[in-house]
């Protein structure tokens, strides 16, 4: 047997957060108990909630103020982490363990320059040893590892005008500049793009052997840990259920578990019973949309003066949506899906044409933490949305007015009920349900209106395997019953394969591949389908 | 006055200024209420032959150099302190809720507008702009209330325009406006029941400032009228008398401190919780 010595030694961690009015309340963390060996890459996978996140504060030493560590111990290269004085504990957050997080958007300071934010990395930890020159030296260094080759130019940049790649990369040289023995990345891919995602994971891989780092890498994107993670762990409700050789937990899991988490994240058709209806080309399009050309920045003083530059986003757009159709839409960040979107549901001014063959679209969006109003109840966005489509009175009908409100309420539990929700949910405030709970509530507002078309952008993106299972499968099974036509927008090219007869590909504003989903997957003709899927082949090791 | 009972899972520093906050505002809301029915002596009664008495069992507050209850006037001016700031602040927050939450909503040239508008009241310094309000339209409780409305009503604005702004840019909102939802509807009842956390501490504190400025005002003889008591107005008449008797200043003092550093504290404890719980 080799001798592995392990940097991060978690002793049976017991974590959770007590309350007044319960002072022993379900663990978050229960009987935690692993090691990280030095120079490995550790995956760590599992839902939303099972407490993955709280592992990883509890390792860096940022734990929330009310979480309270109940029993174990945590040992770094052999020092007891809970024992040590909370100075010294900061002190080694940076220059032993560092930290990247998911969202790389809200991570930088925006009115800092990229440069000044690394030198303060430098400042906060050396006690000013190096000289100003020396500092720079270090950092456009650093830039240049993790692959910018304009590194001087990246220094004088601030946040706003790089990139969410970039954004990460700058988080990354951050991270690495200290050379931290133990690097933990929070999710650091899922707010990118698949081809982005790549990059990424192949720079922490390189990174990790450069510079003889340790990884823990969380995520919820099982397929991200396929070819990166030398071993992974499973965890549920804050137990650790399965560990192993990420080949070996991948390819043959032993838990049950697991295995179910593998079929979520394959999202196979057949098990998960996902048929789409079958599309009617035939009849006229629910949505049409022509040349449709759009932008933003154009500030009062502007609009008057021609002579600004082109500031569209949009070029000439055109596409058709057909009823009972789903029809995909993938491109890369920043090549116009959302700017599309917003055109298509009247939210920004453009030009071109749009027209709707039905009086209401729904739409669903990417963040479940911001769709729902967190002052109202369930009931109140139901009722909401109802009063919005102006279909309350051909439901209610005539009657008195105690008769019409429990119409009312017998429909909104029916549709309910129909994405997945019971009557239970009609008291509800938003921030009582999961993620996926609170998707499904926007479908259900969407469909209560019965729009002929839903559009959805990326509502997968902020969802763990299972819960992107289970919004997927609704999403069909809505198709299919009530013929409702779907526009998808994601970065998620495997779900276009499984349910989207037809596809787009969006890349620099323009519409650049259209066709057949099996024929655009398989062949494709223009260069960025050919990169979105070069990508995609790569995270998924085939 | 008792401290409200902890229902959620507030955080003792919070509990901590709420019940000091509460004990110190209920000693003035109680002397209020119970000088709705009863007061010791008539407050405008005066007494030629007790002038200036020392507090003893008869006037525990001691008496003025009319021979006033300054006890009984005291309870009395807590009466106009909290009827004035009350319905100052409801001005102040209606009108600025109105303007505030279409600024940020609509932006552009609204927004332009009604900033400027509220720019140019707050340019101002506040108490002058009341005191000229009162000069003009003549000093009564009614006009003082809706003076110090106007001058406090951009500060509601800004939290408003700044909350709105914020919050139009969620998914809710979006979501609303694709379903069809109306401007003003949205603005009623999407937007305005989440502004309600930040109005909140804004109102309290508000309340406590709107006191000042009262005080300041009746204390320049702008306010309430003779011979009505409030405390600002009391001090004033005791300045003359403030070393023969210190008590006809200490008591009005007293009780103008109790409300205000009450209002101070639960405004302090709102801020705690919203700051730790919210997130």
């Amino acid at each position: 047997m080799p001798r592995h010595i392990h940097i991060v030694k978690v002793h049976h961690l017991t974590l959770s957060f007590p309350t007044r009015k319960d002072p022993n309340p379900k663990p978050i963390l229960d009987d935690v108990d692993f090691g990280i060996r030095d120079g490995e890459i550790l995956g760590l996978i599992g839902n939303s909630g099972c407490g993955k996140t709280m592992t990883s504060l509890a390792i860096a030493g940022l734990l929330p103020e009310a979480a309270s560590i109940t029993s174990g111990s945590i040992k770094f290269a052999g020092e007891n982490l809970l024992e040590m004085k909370p100075k010294a504990r900061r002190a080694m957050l940076g220059k032993d363990i560092g930290m990247i997080f998911q969202e790389p958007s809200t991570a930088l300071d925006p009115l800092m320059t990229c440069g000044k934010q690394l030198e303060e990395v430098l400042t906060a930890h050396k006690d000013n040893q190096l000289t100003p020159e020396q500092r720079h030296k270090t950092i456009t260094e650093m830039l240049e590892t993790v692959g910018f080759t304009n590194a001087e130019e990246i220094c004088g940049r601030y946040p706003h005008q790089l990139s969410g790649g970039q954004r990460q990369r700058v988080l990354i040289a951050g991270a690495a500049l200290l050379k931290p023995r133990l690097l933990i990345c929070d999710e650091p891919t899922s707010s990118l793009d698949t081809v982005t995602t790549v990059s990424i994971l192949a720079l922490l891989k390189d990174l990790c052997h450069k510079l003889h780092m340790t990884i823990l890498f969380i995520s919820h994107d099982l397929s991200a840990v396929r070819g990166f993670c030398d071993r992974v762990m499973v965890m549920k409700d804050g137990k650790i259920i399965d560990k192993d050789t990420a080949s070996e937990i991948l390819s043959h899991p032993k838990n049950t578990y697991t295995a179910e988490l593998l079929t979520n994240a394959r999202l196979d058709t057949r098990i998960l019973g996902l048929e789409p209806a079958n599309a009617d080309y035939s009849k006229s399009p629910v949505l049409t949309a022509k040349d449709i050309t759009a932008g933003y920045g154009r500030s009062l003083f502007e609009r008057g003066s021609k002579k600004s530059g082109d500031n569209n986003i949009l070029h000439d757009v055109s596409l058709e949506v057909f009823p009972n159709e789903i029809l995909g839409l993938i491109g890369g960040s920043g090549s116009g899906k959302t700017t599309l979107i917003r055109s298509l549901l009247g939210l920004l001014p453009h030009s071109g044409t749009v027209n709707i063959k039905s009086t209401s679209v729904g739409a669903i969006f990417q963040d479940p933490v911001s769709c729902l109003n967190p002052a109202h109840t369930i009931r109140w966005h139901m009722e909401e949305a109802l009063r919005a489509s102006g279909k309350a009175k051909t439901i209610n009908g005539t009657g008195s007015r105690s008769e019409r409100k429990a119409r009312t309420l017998a429909r909104i539990i029916a549709v309910l009920e129909e994405c997945g929700l019971g009557e239970k949910y009609l008291s509800r405030h938003p921030k009582e349900l999961s993620g996926g709970q609170r998707q499904r509530v926007a479908i259900a507002m969407c469909l209560i209106q019965e729009p002929a078309l839903i559009i959805a952008d990326e509502p997968f993106s902020s969802l763990d395997a299972s819960s992107s299972a289970e919004l997927l499968k609704l999403m069909t099974d809505i198709n299919r019953e009530l013929g409702t036509a779907f526009l998808l927008i994601t970065h998620n090219i495997h779900i276009v394969r499984q349910i989207c007869p037809r596809v787009l590909v969006m890349d620099h504003g323009k519409i650049c591949e259209e066709g057949i989903t099996t024929e655009v997957l398989t062949a494709p003709k223009s260069e960025c389908a050919s990169a979105l899927l070069e990508a995609e082949r790569k995270i998924h090791g085939i | 006055m008792q401290s409200v009972k902890n229902k959620t899972n507030r955080s003792p520093e919070a509990s901590a200024f709420y019940t000091a906050g509460l004990i110190l505002l209920g000693i003035v809301v109680v002397s209020f209420i119970v000088s709705l029915f009863w007061t010791p002596y008539e407050p405008d009664a005066t007494n030629a032959a007790s002038k200036l008495l020392a507090p003893c069992l008869e006037h525990p507050f001691g008496t003025d150099n009319l021979g006033r209850d300054v006890l009984s006037r005291v309870m009395s001016a807590s009466k106009y302190t909290i009827f004035i700031s009350a319905a100052g602040v409801a001005i102040a927050l209606i009108l600025g809720t109105v303007a505030g939450i279409p600024a940020g909503y609509f932006g552009g040239i609204t927004d332009r507008g009604i900033m400027l508008l509220g720019n140019s009241i707050m340019c101002f310094p506040g108490i002058l702009l009341a005191l000229v309000a009162v000069a003009v339209f003549g000093p009564s409780v009614t006009n003082v209330i809706w003076a110090l409305g106007l001058v406090f009503a951009p500060t509601f604005a800004r939290v408003c325009r700044v909350g709105t702004m914020e919050i139009k840019e969620l998914d809710y909102i979006t979501h609303a406006r694709v379903m069809g939802v109306k401007p003003v509807r949205i603005m009623t009842f999407h937007i305005f029941p989440n502004l309600v956390g930040q109005l909140l501490p804004a109102t309290v504190i508000g309340l406590a400032n709107m006191t000042l400025f009262e005080s300041g005002m009746s204390y320049l003889g702008l306010g309430v009228q003779p011979p009505d008591a409030s405390f600002g107005k009391m001090l004033s008449e005791a300045q003359a008398y403030v070393r023969v008797a210190p008590w006809l200043v200490i008591f009005p003092a007293l009780m103008l401190i109790f409300y205000i550093l009450g209002l101070y504290f639960i405004s302090e404890g709102l801020r705690v919780n919203l700051s730790k719980g919210g997130k």
